[in-house]
């Protein structure tokens, strides 16, 4: 419902309700958590005329706030596959950067091994929807993505047809998904920083 | 300083792009077959990949750094109760994260709830080093701090900063490769690079 549609008293009414919800969700919190939500109650009153834009979905699965999405893919490791991938990455000092850029679309990405190295954890942020966002890793760096995923187990090369269902069948959408600049694309932030740059530069001419 | 005797605990010197290309031939050596193409088939990507390649850089305490921009990675367990707490919390919230905008270090954060709703995965890219960053949570938004990190086991609450820092670094697991597209930005800094953007493309409008 959009503001205009309540009167002021049905907006207060809607907002109790709602702040009721908090409560009614904590009551069997621990104690810790009872008293935070006591103390947060302002705030929260204060920012409900304010609504952030809404999480929309980035496609197949994922989260999106604003142009950037999340993926946040855990995959079990093929016997032998966490020590050749954790000594691969070692060797490369954890930088895949040449390869990340290549892709055009990808704000961060992070690997992480755990559950005594049976399993991985593969999280990115990037630009727009699931579909383009594979499309782009198939089309850019397809054997470099595959030197990494082959230590997955059951993965059946970026190639295959099977390879976005196998994606999209270990991934979690995130239930809480925040970016501080929702509105900017990698390729806009690119072009700002040149922005910036050619401003200080076109100044310091005039200074 | 080439006159003086090496000392016996000189570190080793870096590998060569040639070296380190053949210590990867060789850990591919007993890879499943569509990993040995893989690694042919993206040499040049590779050796490109190795010859760019700096120092990995930690944040401190705990997590990899690129630049200005850290990752964060922790897997926590619920309390009896914690799961179905924190999804109603965030589904009641709609995304609003207005005390990460306070922090004003968080580049993004996201909540995945996994293994049957035992634990949560809490993946962020933050400026700086790990301490100052708990810290200015500590200082700036207790209250929302602890209103979701009561649901997990073992939580000691924000009002005692170091035992809550330990208490996340204890759960945390440090990235083994860590991508940021620009290293160079914090958060502010792209902010503020949009408001550079903006204005110029005002600007020449009106010129225009």
């Amino acid at each position: 419902m959009s503001p205009q549609t309540l009167t002021k008293p049905e907006q207060d009414q809607a907002l109790e309700k709602k702040l009721q919800q908090f409560r009614d969700l904590f009551a069997d919190a621990p104690e810790l958590g009872k008293k935070a939500l006591e103390n947060s109650i302002a705030t929260l009153r204060s920012q409900a005329s304010d609504p952030p834009p809404p999480v929309e979905s980035a496609g197949r699965v994922g989260a999106r706030l604003g142009k950037i999405s999340e993926l946040t893919i855990i995959v079990p490791l093929a016997p032998g596959g966490a020590k050749r991938l954790r000594t691969f990455l070692r060797i490369l000092g954890g930088n895949l950067s040449q390869g990340a850029n290549k892709v055009g679309t990808l704000h961060t990405m992070r690997f992480v091994f755990f559950d005594n190295d049976t399993r991985l954890l593969f999280a990115t942020a990037f630009d727009g929807d699931w579909d383009t966002y594979i499309d782009d890793f198939v089309a850019k760096i397809p054997d470099y993505l595959d030197i990494i995923d082959s230590a997955w187990d059951g993965w059946p090369g970026i190639r295959s047809p099977g390879a976005k269902d196998y994606l999209a069948k270990h991934q979690i959408t995130a239930e809480g998904w925040y970016v501080a600049y929702p509105d900017l694309t990698v390729a806009e932030i690119q072009r700002n920083q040149r922005v910036a740059k050619a401003v200080d530069e076109f100044l310091d001419k005039i200074g | 300083m080439a006159t003086q005797t090496v000392p016996a605990n000189r570190p080793k010197q870096a590998l060569t792009v040639d070296e380190k290309l053949q210590k990867i031939r060789e850990l591919y050596a007993d890879a499943p077959e569509l990993g040995k193409a893989a690694l042919k088939n993206g040499l040049a990507m590779l050796t490109q990949e190795l010859a760019a390649a700096g120092l990995a850089e930690t944040a401190g305490r705990i997590g990899a750094r690129q630049g200005k921009v850290s990752e964060l990675t922790v897997f926590l367990p619920f309390v009896k109760g914690g799961a179905k707490r924190l999804r109603g919390l965030l589904q009641l919230l709609e995304g609003n994260f207005k005390a990460a905008d306070a922090v004003g270090t968080v580049h993004d954060m996201r909540f995945v709830f996994v293994d049957n709703d035992t634990k949560l995965l809490f993946a962020t890219a933050y400026d700086g080093d790990f301490d100052p960053y708990i810290e200015d949570f500590a200082s700036k938004i207790p209250n929302a701090m602890d209103l979701w990190l009561s649901n997990f086991e073992g939580y000691p609450g924000m009002h005692n900063p170091r035992a809550a820092a330990d208490w996340i670094a204890k759960h945390q697991i440090a990235a083994e490769a860590w991508y940021v597209n620009s290293p160079n930005l914090t958060g502010a800094e792209t902010r503020k690079l949009e408001r550079v953007g903006k204005a110029v493309e005002e600007l020449l409008d009106q010129i225009g």
